[in-house]
C-alpha cells in the first residue's frame, strides 16, 4: 500500500516534468497554469500537493513513507469511519455531525476555509463525545489555527527535511502509546512484509527445494507423455470437490505471482485461479522471472515446468498453496484486522478520527517542528479536501469528475496524445500561414491533412484528449456532437445566419480566420470538435460530405471523432483526416487509475480487483468508472470477489465466434455448461451455429451414454439430436417466414442446445485424412449450388418448352425424362462414327431448342458421385467436333427462346433470364441450312408479328416493342444498322425480327442484334 | 423428337387411354358452356394432355401456337415492391403457367397476375368463345393463402377467364377451390392399356417387340404411362432389337437412391450415416426433389424390412415427409435435415432391432 502511495505522490510530481518534457518550452508553463485555474476552487489542494510533497518523497526513507501511510490510511477510513461512529454514539450526536457535514458541503463549494474549520469541529466535537484520547482536546484549537495559516504559507515554500531526522519523527509518533494511530502503521507495515518476504525469502527457500525434489522426478515420468491432441482435454482433477479449501487472511498471497500447469488435485484451474486471486495473488500464462511459484501437482514435463527449473522457479503443490493460504490465517488475523474482521475495524474508527491530529500535535510538539507540521498539515488539508469530495458523493458522475485535467492524466495512448498536440500546434503555421505565402509552402507539406480523425472503441477518453489538448493549447474548443442536427448547410444562407448548426459551424470555419487576425484577444482561436461522425445517419443528410467541404475552407482545426474507422460512411472522410488509432489501455494501465480515483473517493480496492474490472470492461475506462461508482454506494471496501459476482451479469458482451461456441457446447465438458451459457453460445450466431451443430454433430462420441459396445446407444443419441435438428429447421420457418421472432429460442434450443445435449463428448473422425476439427456447415454451399443448378435446369426447361415439343414441368423433366435426354446425346458421340453422331446430337438439340449449356447442364446434373460421368467414353474429338457442328448451325437455327439469340461481340446474353418474346414459327421448322427456307422461315415469322402487334417503320433503325400484356416486359431490338449495305440483308427493319434466319442469309451472321 | 411427345395425342378424339373422360369433356365444350376444371391423377397419367386436347377443341389450331415468355411482374405490397419472375405459355386464347414456382410469393401471382390476366376480356370477340382460359399447373403447391386468393378471382371473373387446375392430389387444394370446379379424376392407365400403348407406339416405329416385352416394361413403370413410353425408348437406344429378355436401366436417381438404401441396410453407424448425407447432397445438388427421395428410399428400405418394423419406420417417414414439403405450406426449408432425421431414426430403430434379434 505504501508503495502505491508513494507512486501516486511521484506520479502527480513526475507529471509536472513530463507536461515540460512534452512540450518545448512556452507552453509548458501556460499549460501548468492553466488547468490549475480552470477547475473549481476545491480542486486547489491535489494539484499544489506534488510541490510540497512530492519533493520530499524521493529522498525519504521507508520511514518518511510510512508516516505518509499512515496519514494516507486515516485519510481513507474517514466516509466509513465517519458513518460507523456516528452509529455507535447516541443519536442526537449523529444528527448533529450530520447537519455539520451538510453544512460542511454546502459552505465548502464557497469558502473552503470555512468548511474546513467546520468539519473539524464537527469531527472534534465527535471525539469530545467518546473521548477516546484526554490529549485531544488540548490540541483541538492549536490544529485549527494551524490549519488556517500553515497551509497557505507553507505550501508555498516547501520544506525538506532532512533524511537523518526521520527516525526521530518515527519515534516520536509512535512513543504515546500503542494506542490508535500507530498500529495503523504498524499493520500496514506487518503487510508489506507479509506481501513481500514469502515471495522472497521462504519463496526463495522453497524453491531451491522444489527444484532438488521436483526434478528429477519430473524426468522420470518423461516430458511430453502426453500427446498434442489431449492437450486440450485436461483430465479433471483425481480428487475433484473433495478438499476443502481454506479460508486465510486477505491478500495473504498479495505480491505473489503464480503460474498453473497440468492437473491439480482438487482444484479446477479456474478454481484455483480464483483462489489465487481472491487473496490478493496474480496468475499468469507464463513463467518468467517474476514467477514466484509454480502451481503443479504433478510434474508433466510441459514447457512451463521446463522453463521453470531453468529459471529456478519453485514449485507449489496444491497442498503447499493450501497450507500457504491457512497459515496466513490464524497467525495474522489480529494485525491484518483493518480488512477482515469487524473488531479491528471498530479500532479503525477510532484511530481514524483521531491521527490527523494526533499526528499534529505530535508533530507540532516533536524537535522537527515546522516542517514535519506543514507536511502534516498539508496532508490534513488534502484529507480534509477528501472528505468534502467524499461527502459530495454521488451529487456528480465520477466519468466527470475524474475526467483528466492534463494530457497526462490520460491512460495510455500517450503516444497519441502527443501527436494531436503536435499537430495542433503546427496547424496555424502549417495552413493559415502558407495559404497567405502561397502555394509553394503548401506543396512541401504535402502530407499534412487538415483535420484529424481519432478512432477507437468506446470510453477510453477520446473525446477526453481532444478536449484537454486543445485546452492546453488555448484554443477554445467547439463540441458539435450527435446530439446536435448535422445535415448539410442550408445552401440558401450563404451567409451562415440561419439557426441550424450546421449554418453555425459554417460560419465558424470560415470566419476563425477575422477572429483570429483582428483582435485576437477578444477570441481565443478556436478548435471544431465534431464527435461521432460516424453516427451522422438519416438525419444529418449530407453531413459526411458537408464536413469534407467543411474541411477544405476551414480556417481552424477540426477534430473528428469516431468509434469504427473503417465504417462505410467515413470512407470519404478518412482521406483528409490525419488517422489517430486509439488502442485500448492495458489493464495495469486501467487499475493504477482506478487505484488513485478509489482512493480519492475513500474506497478501499485490492488491486487485483481493480485489474479484474478493467479486463471484465474491454478497456472502457468509463464503463469501469461508471461500475465502481455504483458500487461505491452500497460499500466502501471493493474486493476481487465482488467485482466478479457483480460484473458475472453486467460484463460486456463479447463476440464469440461461432466455431467456439460450437467447441464449447460439443466439448467434453459441455454437459457442464449452465443453460443461460449454451443459450448464449447458441444465440451467439443464430445462423451459423445450428449449422456447423448439424455438419458435425456425427462426429461426436457422447460421453453420456456410457458404455455401448454395439453402438445402439450411440445410434439412438444421434436419432434425437437429428429428430431436434430436423425440429429446429421447422421453428426456423416459422420464425422466418412468418417472422415469428418470439420463437428464436426455441429454435436455438432445438438446434443447438439439445443436439449438443445428446452429442456433446469427444470428437472422432469419421473419414481418414480429415482433420479433427469442426467443419463448417456444409449446407451453405451446397444450397447455393442446388439453386444454381435449379436455374440452369428452369433455362434449359423452358427452351424445351420454347421448343413446343414438350409440355412437361421441371420435375418432370428431371426425374423422368433426363435419363433418355442424356442417353439420346450422349450415347451415339459414344457409339456412332464421328460425323454421323455430331449430326444426330446436333438435329436432336435443335428439335428440342437445346444450346450448347443446356447439353452441359443435363451433363453436369446427372453426374453422381461415385458413378461413372455420362460424358466418360466421348473422345475430346468428338466433343469439340460437336461444339463446332452446334457453333456452324447457329447461323441458320430457329432460334425459340431469346435468351439463344448470340449477340456478336458479346459472350453471354445480356440478361439471361429475362428472355424476349419471340413469335413462334409456322410449322415449317425447317433448319436446312438452306437459304430458301430460311428466308420463308423469316418471312413468316415476321409476318406473324407484323399482324399480332407491332408496326415497324422500314428505315428505323430501332425497334421498340411493347409486350401486348400491361406488365410485360419491354423487348427492344436495336438493329445496329449495317443497314441495307453492308449485310446484304433484302429485308433490313420490318424483319429483324426473325433475327436468325436474316442472320444465316448474310452468311456472316453479322447482323447486330441487341435485346434489352 | 422423342416418342413421348411425338405420339402424345393431340385432339380428344385421339385420346386412347381416359377415352371415356375424352368424350365427356368434348360434350361439355360444345355445350359453349364450360365450368372452371381441376384435374387431378398421379403423374403420368395424362392430365397434361387431356387439357391440351381440350384447349385445341375449344379454340381450334390456333391454341396451339404458342409462345414462351419469362415475364417478370412488378407487384405493389404497400410496404415494398416485390419483382417477381415467371414462365408463361401463352397463346391468343390461353395462358398456361406454373405459379407455384414464385415459392412463398406465390399469393401475389395469384392476386395480381392472375386476376389481371382474368379481368381482360379477350379482345378478339368474333371468336366463338367469349373467355379465355388459364391454366394453372400445380395447384396442389399453391401456398394457403394462394388458394384462398385464387377462389374469390374464380367466382368474380367467370364471365371472361376459365381457369384449369391441374394437380396431383386433390386432397392438397381447399375445398373452397375444389367445389368451385368440375373436377376431373385422371387415373394412372392400368398396365393392359399401357402395354397397349406400347404396342401402338411399336408398330408405329416398325418395331419388333418380343413377347412379354411391353408387359415388363409397363410393369416396371408404375403404371406411369410417360416413364413407360420413355423407358420404350430408352430400351430402343441402348440395344435394337429388343433381346427377349431385356428391362429397361433404370432412372439415374432411383439407382442411386437405391443404393442408398442398401448402405443404410448393411450397415448402422455414424460413419455411414455422415457417408449418406454426402449421397443425399449429391442428389439434392441434382435438383431431385426431396420428397421424391424420401419416398423412393422408403419404398427400397420397405423392400427388405422385418414387418414389425415397417409400421414404425411408415409413420416416420411420413413425419418427415411433411415436413419436407417444399411449396405449400412448407414446415421446413433445409430438406437435408429432415432427410437425415429419418435415416438416423431408421438406423437407431434398425440397430437396435437387430441387435434384440440376433444379440
Amino acid at each position: 500500500m505504501s508503495s502505491d502511495i508513494r507512486k501516486w505522490f511521484m506520479k502527480t510530481q513526475d507529471k509536472g516534468g513530463a507536461s515540460g518534457a512534452v512540450k518545448p518550452s512556452g507552453p509548458a508553463a501556460a499549460e501548468k497554469k492553466k488547468p490549475v485555474l480552470s477547475i473549481p476552487e476545491k480542486k486547489q489542494a491535489p494539484p499544489s500537493l506534488p510541490f510540497s510533497f512530492g519533493q520530499c518523497v524521493p529522498c525519504s526513507n521507508q520511514w518518511g513513507a510510512r508516516i505518509f501511510v499512515l496519514i494516507k490510511a486515516s485519510c481513507d477510513h474517514d466516509p466509513s469511519a465517519r458513518r460507523k461512529t456516528s452509529k455507535y454514539f447516541g443519536s442526537k450526536t449523529e444528527k448533529d455531525s450530520d447537519v455539520e457535514m451538510a453544512d460542511a458541503t454546502a459552505g465548502k463549494s464557497t469558502e473552503k476555509n470555512a468548511a474546513k474549520r467546520k468539519l473539524q469541529k464537527g469531527s472534534n466535537e465527535l471525539k469530545d463525545d467518546t473521548k477516546p484520547l484526554p490529549a485531544k482536546k488540548m490540541s483541538k484549537d492549536d490544529e485549527d489555527d494551524n490549519d488556517d495559516f500553515v497551509s497557505p504559507s507553507k505550501k508555498k515554500t516547501p520544506v525538506k527535511p532532512p533524511p537523518s531526522k526521520k527516525p526521530k519523527v518515527e519515534s516520536n509518533v509512535e512513543a504515546p502509546g500503542r494506542t490508535t494511530g500507530t498500529d495503523d502503521g504498524e499493520e500496514e507495515d506487518k503487510m508489506d512484509e507479509d506481501a513481500k518476504t514469502p515471495s522472497k525469502g521462504a519463496g526463495r527457500g522453497r524453491g531451491r527445494g522444489g527444484r532438488g525434489g521436483a526434478a528429477p522426478g519430473g524426468r522420470g515420468r518423461g516430458g511430453g507423455g502426453r500427446g498434442f491432441m489431449n492437450f486440450g482435454e485436461r483430465k479433471d482433477p483425481p480428487h475433484k470437490g473433495e478438499k476443502e479449501v481454506p479460508e486465510g487472511a486477505p491478500d495473504c498471497l498479495s505480491g505473489l505471482t503464480f503460474v498453473i500447469s497440468g492437473t491439480l488435485d482438487s482444484l479446477e484451474r479456474e478454481e484455483a485461479t480464483d483462489l489465487i486471486k481472491r487473496y490478493g495473488g496474480r496468475v499468469t500464462g507464463s513463467i518468467s522471472k517474476k514467477t514466484s511459484y509454480l502451481l503443479a501437482d504433478e510434474d508433466i514435463g510441459g514447457v512451463k515446468s521446463n522453463k521453470a527449473k531453468d529459471l529456478g522457479v519453485p514449485f507449489l503443490t496444491e497442498d503447499g498453496l493450501f497450507d500457504l493460504i491457512r497459515k496466513s490465517k490464524p497467525a495474522k488475523a489480529p494485525v491484518d484486522g483493518h480488512q477482515s474482521s469487524n473488531g479491528s475495524e471498530k479500532l479503525q474508527k477510532l484511530q481514524t478520527k483521531s491521527s490527523p491530529a494526533k499526528v499534529e500535535k505530535r508533530a507540532e510538539a516533536s524537535p522537527v517542528g515546522k516542517s514535519f507540521a506543514s507536511k502534516s498539515n498539508v496532508a490534513n488539508a488534502s484529507a480534509e479536501n477528501r472528505k468534502a469530495k467524499n461527502i459530495d458523493r454521488g451529487s456528480m458522475q465520477w466519468t466527470e469528475k475524474y475526467r483528466p485535467k492534463v494530457p497526462n492524466d490520460i491512460v495510455g495512448n500517450q503516444s497519441m496524445v502527443k501527436q494531436l498536440h503536435d499537430w495542433l500546434k503546427s496547424w496555424d503555421t502549417q495552413f493559415l500561414h502558407s495559404g497567405q505565402k502561397g502555394k509553394g509552402k503548401k506543396q512541401a507539406d504535402n502530407g499534412a491533412k487538415k483535420a484529424v480523425l481519432l478512432s477507437g472503441p468506446p470510453g477510453i477518453g477520446k473525446t477526453t484528449t481532444a478536449k484537454v489538448v486543445s485546452q492546453m493549447l488555448g484554443l477554445q474548443a467547439i463540441e458539435v456532437n450527435a446530439s446536435d442536427s448535422r445535415g448539410k448547410a442550408d445552401s440558401k444562407i450563404e451567409k451562415g445566419v440561419g439557426g441550424s448548426t450546421s449554418n453555425s459551424v459554417k460560419e465558424l470555419i470560415s470566419n476563425a480566420t477575422l477572429n483570429y487576425s483582428d483582435n485576437r484577444l477578444k477570441h481565443p482561436k478556436a478548435v471544431l470538435i465534431m464527435d461521432e461522425v460516424d453516427g451522422m445517419s438519416a438525419g444529418d443528410r449530407g453531413g459526411v460530405a458537408d464536413l469534407i467541404a467543411s474541411i477544405k475552407i476551414s480556417k481552424i482545426p477540426i477534430i473528428c471523432i469516431c468509434n469504427d474507422r473503417y465504417s462505410q460512411k467515413l470512407k470519404s472522410l478518412v482521406n483528409y483526416c490525419l488517422m489517430l488509432n486509439f488502442r485500448k489501455p492495458t489493464k495495469q494501465q486501467m487499475s493504477k487509475r482506478l487505484m488513485e480515483i478509489a482512493k480519492k473517493e475513500g474506497i478501499q480496492a485490492q488491486e487485483n480487483a481493480m485489474e479484474e474490472l478493467a479486463e471484465r470492461v474491454h478497456g472502457d475506462i468509463r464503463m469501469a468508472l461508471n461500475h465502481l461508482q455504483y458500487m461505491s454506494l452500497s460499500q466502501s471496501v471493493v474486493k476481487y470477489d465482488d467485482i466478479r459476482e457483480r460484473l458475472n451479469s453486467s460484463a460486456k458482451d463479447e463476440d464469440i465466434s461461432p466455431f467456439t461456441a460450437v467447441d464449447k457446447l460439443f466439448g467434453f465438458n459441455g454437459g457442464r455448461l449452465r443453460m443461460d451459457e449454451r443459450i448464449d453460445f447458441g444465440m451467439s450466431d443464430p445462423d451459423l451455429v445450428p449449422l456447423i451443430i448439424q455438419e458435425n454433430y456425427i462426429n461426436y462420441r457422447p460421453n453420456t451414454i456410457g458404455k455401448d459396445e454395439s453402438g445402439v446407444k450411440r445410434m439412438n443419441a444421434l436419432a434425437r439430436a437429428a429428430e431436434s435438428i430436423a425440429d429446429g429447421d421447422l421453428v426456423n420457418v416459422q420464425i422466418r417466414r412468418y417472422r415469428q421472432w418470439q420463437l428464436s429460442q426455441a429454435a436455438c434450443f432445438a438446434s443447438s442446445i439439445v443436439p449438443a445435449a445428446f452429442m456433446h463428448g469427444n470428437r472422432e473422425i469419421l473419414e481418414a485424412g480429415e482433420r479433427n476439427f469442426n467443419r463448417f456447415g456444409g449446407w451453405l454451399g451446397k444450397y447455393s449450388t442446388t439453386n444454381k443448378n435449379r436455374r440452369l435446369l428452369e433455362d434449359a426447361h423452358s427452351h424445351i418448352l420454347a421448343s413446343q415439343q414438350a409440355n412437361l414441368d421441371r420435375e418432370t423433366l428431371r426425374l423422368d425424362y433426363l435419363t433418355l435426354l442424356l442417353r439420346q446425346l450422349t450415347d451415339p458421340l459414344k457409339t456412332m462414327p464421328k460425323d454421323e453422331a455430331v449430326q444426330k446430337v446436333v438435329e436432336f438439340m435443335d428439335t428440342y431448342s437445346l444450346s450448347q449449356e443446356d447439353f452441359d447442364t443435363i451433363v453436369e446434373i446427372s453426374k453422381f458421385k461415385g458413378h461413372p460421368s455420362p460424358m466418360d467414353g466421348i473422345q475430346p474429338a468428338v466433343k469439340s467436333a460437336l461444339t463446332k457442328a452446334y457453333k456452324q448451325g447457329s447461323s441458320s437455327r430457329v432460334v425459340r427462346a431469346a435468351d439463344l439469340i448470340n449477340i456478336p461481340g458479346m459472350k453471354k446474353p445480356l440478361k439471361k433470364r429475362v428472355a424476349a418474346i419471340l413469335e413462334p414459327v409456322e410449322e415449317s421448322l425447317a433448319d436446312e441450312n438452306g437459304v430458301a427456307s430460311a428466308e420463308a422461315d423469316e418471312e413468316d415469322s415476321s409476318d406473324t408479328e407484323n399482324n399480332d402487334e407491332l408496326v415497324p417503320s422500314d428505315s428505323m433503325p430501332k425497334l421498340d416493342l411493347q409486350s401486348d400484356k400491361k406488365k410485360g416486359i419491354q423487348v427492344q431490338l436495336d438493329l445496329k444498322s449495317n443497314g441495307n449495305g453492308s449485310s446484304g440483308k433484302k429485308t433490313p427493319a420490318s424483319r429483324s425480327r426473325a433475327a436468325p434466319g436474316s442472320g444465316g442469309k448474310s452468311a456472316g451472321g453479322s447482323a447486330g442484334k441487341r435485346k434489352r | 423428337m422423342l416418342w413421348v411427345d411425338k405420339y402424345r395425342p393431340k385432339t380428344l378424339d385421339k385420346v386412347t387411354v381416359h377415352d371415356q373422360v375424352a368424350q365427356n369433356l368434348r360434350k361439355l365444350v360444345s355445350e359453349q358452356d364450360c365450368p372452371h376444371l381441376l384435374f387431378y391423377g398421379p403423374s403420368g397419367s395424362g392430365k397434361k394432355t387431356l387439357i391440351l386436347a381440350l384447349i385445341k377443341q375449344m379454340f381450334g389450331a390456333g391454341a396451339e401456337k404458342v409462345k414462351m415468355e419469362n415475364k417478370t411482374w412488378k407487384i405493389d405490397t404497400g410496404t415494398r415492391t416485390l419483382e417477381i419472375e415467371l414462365a408463361m405459355l401463352s397463346s391468343a386464347h390461353h395462358v398456361e403457367m406454373n405459379p407455384s414456382d414464385a415459392g412463398f410469393q406465390d399469393r401475389y401471382v395469384v392476386q395480381e397476375v392472375i386476376k389481371e390476366m382474368a379481368k381482360n376480356r379477350p379482345i378478339d370477340a368474333k371468336g366463338k368463345r367469349a373467355f379465355k382460359v388459364l391454366v394453372l399447373n400445380e395447384v396442389d403447391k399453391l401456398s394457403r393463402e394462394a388458394q384462398h386468393s385464387l377462389r374469390r378471382t374464380m367466382e368474380k371473373y367467370s364471365a371472361s377467364c376459365r381457369l384449369i387446375l391441374c394437380c396431383n392430389s386433390s386432397s392438397k387444394v381447399t375445398e373452397a377451390v375444389r367445389s368451385r370446379c368440375l373436377n376431373v379424376r385422371v387415373n394412372a392407365p392400368s398396365e393392359d392399356q399401357i402395354v397397349q400403348v406400347l404396342e401402338i407406339i411399336g408398330k408405329k416405329e416398325n418395331l419388333h417387340l418380343p413377347a412379354g416385352f411391353a408387359a415388363r416394361i409397363a410393369a416396371q413403370s408404375n403404371r406411369n404411362l410417360r416413364r413407360a413410353i420413355l423407358f420404350f425408348e430408352t430400351c430402343k437406344v441402348q440395344q435394337y432389337p429388343f433381346a427377349s429378355n431385356q428391362v429397361a436401366p433404370p432412372l439415374d436417381w432411383e439407382q442411386y437412391v437405391s443404393e442408398i438404401a442398401t448402405d443404410i441396410l448393411t450397415e448402422q453407424s455414424p460413419k455411414r450415416l455422415y457417408a449418406v448425407r454426402q449421397k443425399f447432397y449429391e442428389l439434392l445438388v441434382n435438383c431431385i426433389p426431396p420428397e421424391s427421395i424420401l419416398k423412393k428410399l422408403l419404398t427400397e428400405l420397405l423392400k427388405k424390412l422385418d414387418a414389425d418394423l415397417k409400421h414404425e419406420i411408415c409413420h416416420w417417414a411420413a413425419h418427415y415427409a411433411l415436413c419436407m414439403q417444399e411449396h405449400k405450406m412448407r414446415l421446413g426449408s433445409k430438406a437435408i435435415f429432415h432427410l437425415e432425421a429419418f435415416v438416423a431414426k431408421f438406423m437407431s430403430i434398425y440397430k437396435e432391432f437387430l441387435v434384440a434379434t440376433f444379440g
